[in-house]
């Protein structure tokens, strides 16, 4: 469990799953809302990671 | 007149439950039943596959905070912030204690005031060990979402008790 990117897909789904089912009553709406969160955390976090990789690390 | 207007839409979803107040006995039970198992206040209410569905996702996030070398937060009086994340990391119920002992080895909620006892040493210890680890950041980010997780569940379950919530 060392790979950044495989843990913040298992992260994401995870709260995606708990925050569909805790704010959707039927299961379209909750696989609709699980998947658009789960796709905007991992595409986020992808964008500022890109934004970022110009960055000096010194 | 049109006779598409007329036409009932048709709705496949299942009806959502109807808004009921229940009575605070019930509330009560289905709060400490959140808090004690992850999920199961939801199952109380009738939500069967909403409360399968937070008992899995918490256990697993819990698992994995666990198994990444997460740290189980105690009170420490230098750090005012520690009663916050122990706090939280007390919502979990009785998995918190799970936690404590396979972390400590016993249930310690607090590092004693003398920094120079020996229990002080060996939980401190124990929490720098766990720091060295690569995952360490990781399963503590883990570890207090599970906890978060279900200070949630219990929100949430007050709130479908009162009526708040469908």
């Amino acid at each position: 469990m060392r790979d950044h990117f495989l843990n913040m897909t298992i992260f994401s789904l995870l709260v995606s799953v708990f925050f569909a089912f805790l704010t959707q009553s039927t299961n379209r709406n909750r696989l609709r809302v699980a998947l658009v969160l789960c796709l905007s955390m991992i595409g986020i976090s992808l964008m500022i990671a890109y934004i970022m990789f110009p960055f000096p690390l010194k | 007149m049109n006779q598409e207007e007329k036409k009932p839409e048709v709705n496949s979803e299942p009806a959502p439950p109807a808004l009921r107040r229940r009575n605070p006995k019930e509330i009560a039970a289905a709060c400490a039943l959140a808090w004690a198992i992850p999920g199961a206040g939801h199952l109380y209410l009738g939500r069967r596959l909403a409360g399968a569905v937070f008992f899995a996702v918490v256990l697993i996030t819990f698992s994995l905070g666990l198994f990444m070398g997460g740290k189980v937060y105690l009170i420490d009086r230098t750090q005012p912030l520690s009663y916050l994340a122990t706090f939280s990391n007390l919502a979990l119920g009785p998995l918190d204690l799970v936690g404590r002992e396979s972390v400590y080895g016993r249930m310690v909620f607090r590092i004693p005031d003398d920094p120079k006892s020996q229990e002080a040493e060996e939980l401190l210890q124990t929490v720098r060990d766990r720091i060295k680890l690569e995952t360490y950041e990781y399963g503590t980010t883990y570890l207090l979402t599970a906890s978060l997780m279900n200070i949630l569940l219990i929100l949430d379950v007050f709130d479908i008790g009162i009526g708040r919530k469908e």
